[in-house]
Order: C-alpha cells, then sequence, then structure tokens
C-alpha cells in the first residue's frame, strides 16, 4: 500500500503536475481565444461578468468571418503557399546538407559560412531592397512572391537539421551500395533518404509553421485581398482605425492554427518515435 | 567511405572522359548539389545584405537620393541614449527568454519522454502555440495582460490578496519587458520541447540500464549520460532561438510597440520605427546592422559545430 | 437621407458634364486614358466608408468615364510601410491615402496638385489654413487634404455629474481637480504614454503647446525644448498621470483606451470619434452618457491635433492627368458630401462650405471635432515640416519625454535626455 502510494506521489510529482502545469500555460491563450470569438461585444467588454467562460454564446463572429470577409480565400492561399515553399526548401535543404554530411569538397567551410551567415540579414529591413527584387521581377501581388522569399527564412535551419539526420545514416549502406554500382545521386536518393523520413517531417513541421505565420513579406508583396493570407488579411481587414474585431480575429486565430495542430498530431509520433528508430545505433 | 572512394577514382589511369564518371567526383557532385541553393540565397538573400550594408553607409532619407556619409550613421548610433536602451533591452530579451525556452523545455521533454496517455495528443497540443500566428495569438495576449481582464489580476483580487487594478503587466515598465519575454517563451516553448524530445529518444535505454546496474542515481544518470549525448540538438536549438529572439518584431510591435518609455524597444523595434516611421532608411540599416556582430559570434560557433564532417 | 437622392441626381448631371468635358479637351485625354486607377486607403474605422466608395463612387466614375477605379483597404498601421514601398519602388497603386507628414516624407514621388487645390478650395468655399501645414511642401501642393481626423476628449457624463461636474473642465488644472475626484470615485482617467501612432500624440503636444512649451522654434533650427513652459507641462502631466489615471496607461498603444472605455474602466480619454460610434453601435445605454469636447485650455491657449487624411498621386503614375481629374471629380461636393455623410463626422473636412453641412446636426455632441479643426497643429508646430522632424516623432522623443516624467524620472533629466536626441536629430 505504501509503496503503491509513493509510487502515484511520484508519477503525480515527475508527470501529471509538471506537464499539467505546461498544458495550462501553453494552452489558457487557446481557451481565452475561444471564449472571446463566442462572446458577444457587450459581454466581451463587460468587467462586472466573470470574464472566464462565455455567458451567452454567439457565432456571430464566424459566420461575419465567413460572410464579411475573405477568409476561406486566405486560408487556400496560405496552405499553398506554406506547401510550396516548404517543398522547395527541403530540397534545396536536402541538397545543402547532403554533401555537407557526407563528402569533403573544397569550398565546404565557405558554403557552411553562407548558410549561417543567411540568419544574419535583419529581415525587418531588407524588405525593401527584397521589394525593388520582386518589383523588377514583376511579381507584385501574386503568390509567387512569398513563395520566392520564404524559402530564404527556411532554408538554413532546414539544411542544418537534415545534416544532423544524414549524419545518422550509417557509412556502409551508402558504401555499400556505391560498391553496387549506384551513382552519388541514386545512392542518395534510393539508399539515403528513405531512411530519413523523420528529419523531412520535423523540418517540414518547422518550415510550413513558419511560412504560414509570416507576416511582413506578406504584408508587402500582397496587396489585393485575393492573394492575402491569413495573418495579413486578418490585420488588414479586423483592425479598423484604433478599434480590433476582436471576436473576428480571434476567431480567425483559431480556425487557422487548430486544424494544422491536428494535421500535426499525425506527424508528431513519427516525427519523435520515428527519429528513436532511425538512430539508436548513433 | 568517401575518403576510400575518392583515391580510388583518381588513382585509376585516367579512361576516355566520361561525364558519369566526371559528376561522380566529389568535388563535382558536391557543388553540383550545392550550387543552386547557394545561387537562390545569394539572389535572395546576398543581394539585399550587401544593399543594407551599402544603405547603412548612406544618408539615405526615404522617397530621395543618398548621399555617402561613411561610418556617420554609426556614430549617431553611439550618441543616441535611445540606442544604448536598446542594446541592453535586447540582450535582456534574448538571454532571459532563450534560458527559459531552454531549462523549461528540456524540461517539459523530460517529462514528455515518459510513457503516458494520450500522449501524442499532448504533443500535438502543446505545439498549438507555435503553430498559431504570431500576430493573432499576441492579440489575445492583450486581453490576458490587461490588468481589468487578466486572470492573474482576476483571481488576486478576488482572493482578496491585492487591491484592485493590480498590476500593470505592460504599463509598469519594469515588468513590461517580463511580460513580453514570458509570451516569447509561451510561443518558443513548444518547438523547443518537441525537438529536446526528439532528441531524447535517440538515447538507448540500454545506457540507463547499464548506469543503475553501476548504481547511478536519476541526477548522475541526467549529468554523465543524458547532457552530454543531447548536446549537439541543444546547441541547434539554442542557437535557433536565440537568432529568432534577437530578431523578434511581430510579439513587441503589437503588444507594446517598445513602451512604455522605450523600456522594451528592441532593436528590430527600433529600426523599423526609424526606417519606416522615421524615413531614414540608412540610420536604420545601420541599427539593424549593429546586431550583426553579436549575432556573428553565434554564428561562428554554429559554423564550427557544423563544419564538413571528418568521416 | 433625402438629400441624398436629390445629390445623387445631381451627381449623374456632373458626371455626364465632367464626360463631356473630358471628350471635349481633346485627344490626349481620351487616347490616354487609362483602364484603371488604384486608390489606397486605409481601412476605415467606419465600414460603410469604404462601402461607399467601392459601391457608388468608384462605380459612378466607371460609368462616367469609363475609367476603373480600384478601392485597395490597408490597416492604419500597415499603410505607412505600404506606401514606402510603393514610392520606392515607383508601382503599385497610383493614388493613396497620406496622413500625418507623409506629403513632406515621399514629396519628391508625389506630384504636384497645386492647381486642383485652388480649384477645389474656391468650389468648397476656401481651405482651412491649417491644412496646409501638413500638405503644402515648399510651396506646392503634395496632397489634397479631404479630412482630418480629430482627437478629443471623450468622457462620461455620468460619472462627471457624480463628481459635480455637469460640463467638460475647461482647464488642464480644472481637468486634473476633476480627474482626482473621480478617481476617488473609482472612475479614473485613461490617456495613452505609450507608444501608439495617435492617441498619444493627440494630446500630449497639445498639452505641451498650450503650457507654451515646444521643441524648434519656428526657424527649424533653435532647439527650445529646456523651458520652464516645458517643465510645467511635464509636472502637470506626471501629476494628472499619477493622481487620476490608471497605471497601464504607459504601456498602451492605440486600441487600448478605447477597450478601456467601452468597458468601464476610465471614465475620459482623448481619441477619435470611435469611442462613441462603436458605443451607440454595441452600448447604446454607455452612449447616451458619453460626450465628446474640446481639450482643455491652457495658460498659452488651447491646441489640438492635427491628423490630416489626404489623398496624393504618386509620380509613377502612367496618366497624372487622369488621376488628377479623378481626385477633382472625388472633391466635388455631390461627391464628397454625400461620403463625409456616411462616416457623419468621423472624417472632419478642412473646406468651410461644409463647417454647417446637416451632418453636424446629426448629434450636436461631435460638433466640438468641428471647432478643434481650427487650433489643431502638426507634432513639431510652430517649426514647419523638415526630415529631423519626422524622425523626432518615429523616435517618440516627446512622447518618451512625458511617459519617463511620468514613470519617475526628474523633470530635469527628462528634459535633458529630450534635448540630447533632438541635438543629435536635428544636427545629422
Amino acid at each position: 500500500m505504501t509503496v503503491e502510494n509513493r509510487g502515484w506521489h511520484v508519477r503525480f510529482l515527475k508527470l501529471w503536475l509538471p506537464l499539467g502545469v505546461s498544458l495550462i500555460f501553453a494552452l489558457f491563450p487557446f481557451y481565452w481565444m475561444a471564449i472571446t470569438s463566442l462572446k458577444t461585444n457587450q459581454e466581451l467588454y463587460s468587467r462586472k461578468l466573470t470574464p472566464l467562460y462565455v455567458h451567452n454564446p454567439t457565432l456571430k463572429h464566424y459566420i461575419d468571418l465567413f460572410t464579411e470577409t475573405s477568409f476561406l480565400e486566405w486560408t487556400w492561399n496560405t496552405f499553398v503557399v506554406a506547401v510550396i515553399s516548404t517543398a522547395i526548401s527541403l530540397i534545396f535543404g536536402a541538397m545543402l546538407a547532403y554533401p555537407l554530411a557526407r563528402i569533403r569538397f573544397a569550398g565546404a567551410a565557405l558554403v557552411s559560412f553562407a548558410i549561417a551567415a543567411t540568419y544574419l540579414v535583419p529581415q525587418p529591413l531588407l524588405f525593401v531592397p527584397l521589394a525593388d527584387l520582386i518589383n523588377k521581377l514583376n511579381l507584385n501581388d501574386t503568390l509567387t512572391s512569398v513563395i520566392l522569399t520564404y524559402p530564404t527564412l527556411l532554408i538554413p535551419f532546414c539544411a542544418w537539421l537534415l545534416m544532423g539526420y544524414f549524419r545518422t545514416v550509417p557509412q556502409e549502406l551508402e558504401d555499400a551500395a556505391r560498391i553496387d554500382g549506384a551513382s552519388r545521386l541514386q545512392t542518395l536518393i534510393k539508399v539515403v533518404l528513405p531512411l530519413c523520413g523523420p528529419g523531412f517531417i520535423s523540418a517540414g513541421i518547422f518550415a510550413f509553421t513558419l511560412a504560414q505565420n509570416e507576416f511582413l513579406y506578406a504584408l508587402i508583396f500582397l496587396t489585393k485581398t485575393e492573394v492575402r493570407t491569413v495573418p495579413v488579411g486578418a490585420i488588414a481587414e479586423l483592425v479598423k482605425g484604433d478599434v480590433f474585431y476582436w471576436g473576428q480575429l480571434m476567431a480567425a486565430a483559431l480556425l487557422g492554427s487548430v486544424p494544422v495542430a491536428i494535421i500535426y498530431s499525425f506527424f508528431v509520433e513519427h516525427y519523435v518515435a520515428g527519429l528513436t528508430a532511425g538512430s539508436v545505433k548513433g | 567511405m568517401t575518403a576510400i572512394v575518392a583515391p580510388a577514382d583518381t588513382t585509376r589511369r585516367r579512361p576516355a572522359f566520361s561525364l558519369a564518371r566526371w559528376l561522380e567526383r566529389p568535388g563535382v557532385f558536391s557543388w553540383m548539389m550545392v550550387g543552386p541553393p547557394i545561387i537562390f540565397l545569394g539572389m535572395l538573400v546576398g543581394y539585399p545584405f550587401f544593399y543594407g550594408i551599402w544603405l547603412s553607409l548612406l544618408n539615405r532619407p526615404v522617397a530621395a537620393e543618398g548621399k555617402f556619409i561613411g561610418l556617420d550613421n554609426y556614430i549617431a548610433d553611439w550618441h543616441d541614449p535611445a540606442f544604448w536602451q536598446v542594446v541592453i533591452n535586447t540582450f535582456v530579451y534574448t538571454i532571459v527568454a532563450t534560458i527559459l525556452k531552454m531549462v523549461f523545455g528540456l524540461g517539459l521533454a523530460l517529462v514528455m519522454n515518459q510513457d503516458f496517455r494520450f500522449k501524442n495528443l499532448t504533443r500535438a497540443l502543446l505545439l498549438l502555440p507555435f503553430i498559431v500566428p504570431t500576430v493573432l495569438s499576441t492579440i489575445a495576449w492583450q486581453w490576458i495582460l490587461d490588468p481589468a481582464f487578466s486572470v492573474i489580476n482576476w483571481t488576486l483580487v478576488t482572493l482578496h490578496l491585492i487591491a484592485p487594478p493590480g498590476p500593470s503587466w505592460l504599463g509598469n515598465p519594469d515588468l513590461a519587458m517580463g511580460s513580453l519575454i514570458i509570451v516569447n517563451v509561451w510561443r518558443g516553448l513548444p518547438f523547443y520541447a518537441i525537438t529536446l524530445l526528439a532528441g531524447l529518444q535517440t538515447i538507448s535505454p540500454d545506457l540507463y540500464e547499464a548506469a543503475t546496474i553501476d548504481g547511478a542515481g536519476t541526477w548522475t544518470k541526467f549529468r554523465y549520460i543524458t547532457l552530454p549525448l543531447m548536446k549537439p540538438v541543444i546547441f541547434i536549438v539554442t542557437m535557433f532561438s536565440v537568432i529568432f529572439t534577437f530578431a523578434d518584431f511581430q510579439l513587441i510591435y503589437v503588444l507594446t510597440r517598445g513602451g512604455p518609455a522605450n523600456s522594451t524597444q528592441v532593436f528590430a523595434t527600433y529600426a523599423f520605427d526609424v526606417a519606416m516611421n522615421g524615413g531614414q532608411f540608412g540610420q536604420g540599416a545601420a541599427i539593424a546592422l549593429t546586431m550583426v556582430p553579436a549575432l556573428a559570434l553565434m554564428i561562428a560557433a554554429m559554423a564550427i559545430y557544423l563544419r564538413p564532417s571528418k568521416s | 437621407m433625402a438629400g441624398v437622392s436629390r445629390q445623387s441626381r445631381r451627381d449623374l448631371l456632373k458626371v455626364g458634364a465632367l464626360g463631356a468635358a473630358a471628350s471635349l479637351a481633346g485627344p490626349s485625354i481620351v487616347r490616354a486614358a487609362p483602364k484603371a486607377m488604384t486608390m489606397m486607403h486605409e481601412s476605415s474605422f467606419i465600414p460603410p466608408y469604404d462601402a461607399f466608395f467601392k459601391n457608388k463612387l468608384a462605380v459612378a466614375y466607371e460609368k462616367a468615364t469609363g475609367i476603373k477605379i480600384n478601392y485597395e483597404v490597408v490597416s492604419v498601421g500597415s499603410l505607412l510601410t505600404r506606401v514606402t514601398t510603393t514610392a520606392e519602388n515607383g508601382s503599385g497603386p497610383d493614388m493613396s491615402t497620406v496622413g500625418f507628414n507623409w506629403a513632406y516624407l515621399f514629396d519628391e514621388k508625389l506630384i504636384d496638385v497645386s492647381d486642383i487645390a485652388a480649384e477645389i478650395g474656391k468650389e468648397g468655399g476656401g481651405w482651412y489654413d491649417n491644412a496646409q501645414e501638413a500638405v503644402v511642401v515648399n510651396g506646392k501642393w503634395k496632397a489634397i487634404p479631404y479630412a482630418n481626423i480629430g482627437q478629443l476628449m471623450n468622457w462620461r457624463t455620468d460619472w462627471f455629474k457624480e463628481a459635480g461636474y455637469e460640463k467638460f473642465p475647461d482647464t488642464w488644472d480644472e481637468l486634473l481637480e476633476a480627474g482626482i475626484k473621480l478617481k476617488k470615485n473609482g472612475h479614473p482617467f485613461g490617456f495613452e504614454l505609450g507608444h501608439g501612432f495617435g492617441d498619444n500624440h493627440g494630446w500630449l503636444y497639445p498639452l505641451l503647446w498650450s503650457y507654451g512649451g515646444r521643441e524648434v522654434e519656428a526657424d527649424g533650427k533653435t532647439i527650445v525644448i529646456d523651458s520652464d513652459e516645458t517643465a510645467r507641462a511635464i509636472d502637470y502631466c506626471r501629476r494628472l498621470y499619477k493622481e487620476t489615471m490608471v497605471e497601464d496607461c504607459l504601456g498602451w498603444t492605440d486600441v487600448s483606451n478605447n477597450k478601456a472605455f467601452l468597458s468601464e474602466q476610465i471614465s475620459c480619454t482623448n481619441n477619435a470619434e470611435s469611442i462613441l460610434w462603436l458605443a451607440k453601435k454595441d452600448f447604446p445605454e454607455m452612449a447616451k452618457v458619453i460626450d465628446q469636447s474640446q481639450n482643455p485650455t491652457g495658460p498659452k491657449g488651447r491646441f489640438h491635433f492635427l491628423n490630416v487624411q489626404a489623398h496624393a498621386i504618386f509620380s509613377h503614375t502612367p496618366d497624372k492627368q487622369a488621376a488628377k481629374d479623378f481626385l477633382r471629380w472625388l472633391m466635388k461636393p455631390e461627391n464628397l458630401g454625400p461620403w463625409y455623410d456616411v462616416a457623419v463626422t468621423y472624417y472632419q473636412p478642412f473646406l468651410h462650405k461644409y463647417d454647417d453641412a446637416p451632418m453636424w446636426n446629426v448629434d450636436k455632441r461631435n460638433i466640438p471635432y468641428r471647432d478643434a479643426v481650427a487650433s489643431a497643429h502638426l507634432p513639431g508646430w510652430p517649426a514647419p515640416l523638415s526630415r529631423a522632424q519626422v524622425e523626432v516623432i518615429a523616435k517618440f522623443v516627446v512622447i518618451d519625454m512625458f511617459a519617463q516624467a511620468c514613470a519617475g524620472k526628474s523633470t530635469k533629466d527628462a528634459i535633458a535626455e529630450a534635448k540630447q536626441k533632438l541635438t543629435a536629430i536635428y544636427k545629422a
């Protein structure tokens, strides 16, 4: 009895307590968004009512979001932009990572330095020359403009992460393939890549998330409402003068993130568990 | 092993030129691979970067011709009391937020590394703060940090522990930075924890078992097995956190825009204010570029760590 | 509303006349007439205002001239970023709303519209003089000011009455007195002292001026911030903050005071008409006990904040004349009048013709906004617009001088730091 009791205590202290506290910390703002999106304006601003739950729930903000703004269009744009720029980043990231992880070649140090230096570029300022470039390429108000610029923020991280994964692939496997006559490219595609699925998933999650959240480039390059992404569309059309349309903004925040979280929940397992399988040897 | 394969290629008697074989040479293959992404990055990052450096040497008002003035912009920063406040703020923000994320991220990863029900669901839920668009989640925080609506104030006041309205999270210059750091940690912690969790799972249970047999306690195991093996992952995630926190913009811009009285003004917001609202591109570039030396040190460390493997 | 149909009929006639004039004016216009032009605007606080442009004005203009006018909406905070990129790259919208000191900032990329400004002024009963402070650069009109979004005192009549005030205090000192009483009753004030874009300037500059303080002399060179007048304004501000306000004001941005007022946290703030407008829509009971008044007066008079909204034409526009023609058309009373009407005085005209427009009768509580226009100035007044001035605002030099004093710095040190910053900026 005492032993069991102690086990329960330990489990509570080591697992449920910290986990519970973290969950509350992580999710409370979402709870807040959810109740804000369901409150009438009268209730939202009321300090007499307890702010912790909804007294008279309403779907008005959600209906307004769908009828008065182009929210669905923004969501689709965001999705397209995030998927393509993630794909570009993963491909380019892998192209950088593989040689750096596996091959000694002249200029390797320079390349890895260049990748690192990419992050030195202070984004908030350099949108001016970038805007100029986008303009010269005649890409204003096209999704292509952000599809091209987002990978600049994503490639370095993807490359670094994938490098780590490429290193976990046993060298003997590659050697065997090469002895069997496979070219370097074939070895990479047929032997190395299949073993690095989890690496691509984790880099992909990172890239996709940053791409769908990006604000500054989207603000500058996408000005027509039909090409906007969710963050920019919501801020542009739900912030009016010095008044925020709180309910609709929070509805947009929830609809823009919860579905993604659900999709991620399938990948998280692969991401974490797969990684274990891939590198137990290391 | 590349090291074995490569010499084999070169010592062989030179046959007639073969494109396929030429492509197999390590240098050629490598550059064929890294070439396209490097060109891509050079165009979209390299060009603006050097343009930015050039800008910082100009007196370049918006929508007007620039004039070369050497290092005057940097000298002006040096004499600007607000600039030094910005430097201190940025470092405080970055260092405190990163340490908190590192400590709590590792703690959370250790907690989640246990076996429990709804593991995947929990992990996905914990990722939510990282997924939601920052501009929108920050707007929710604006309510949570409003003394009249904050749960913290509400709880304390309801329990009669403090007099209403209670602490002013964003209005008190001493608290404002702390509040922003908390929001930053909230947003950054999930990615930290999940990535570290992935790292934790690569550690073979055999190692722990062996250590247990040798009589090692929990702390000893953590200190001598977990930490050393996790070092590479911790290193990478920390570097990223530092870079992103150092250049953070959205969160601060939405919550305080650098107020009250500049107590939360950081490099990115100050550079933006000067360049955009002030129309001084040259000076804005100079402010943004002063971030570089501090970051460069970390980048150098990273480059050393990530240098090509010596098989 | 009866006026609308009458006006729209007149509108059609006028449009017809204009179309005829355009075709008569010669082949150059007809040949070069673009198919479409784009006007960029901030996302209006009053949604019908944007809708009116899109659904009525743009449609009428297209019908009359065949030129489609696109209306691109950007949030207030993002408008400057968009205008900057547009001006820098010479591509994007043809026309835009510019505010504040932007006509000066983008001077070289905006075309001279002095000629149509003169015509519009003549037709509209003359311009308010101070409109020129914001749009006339080196003697040339760089934009057509179509409205001021005034920043005035918004207050709760019920709570003021409770404290013994039937009318809004006339002087800053009386305001302080009233605020102390109201705070005791649990109804503090809340004026933005943080880094917002308007509500902080909206009262801090007028406060400084009404005590006789200023940053720079009218010559635009001599720095005079270090004066007894400034010190008195700062001392007053510190007392007002400590004795009447909620602590949170120091960190506020422009949304904060709207939120605080509507959630009944504060009894008085300085804001545009948006509070009363939203209250009427969502809080009708509260709307009955809200009133709006001019800023209090100080030893050196009564001042307000000039928040000009003006239309400018970018120099990259292919057909400058077509853009001018459109602005000219837009500013005609039969088009502009109904547009003002939808927003019921949220946008206060700079043309004297509208001083007695029917919209002022919709709610007499809005009249102070009209009366405040003449005493409104841009930050930096009385010095003319300059790059240095723009930088002073962007760096919140004056705002932070007050905020630092409220946060505990001595008046002397706060002024000294402001002076140091001003000297550095003006020297550059």
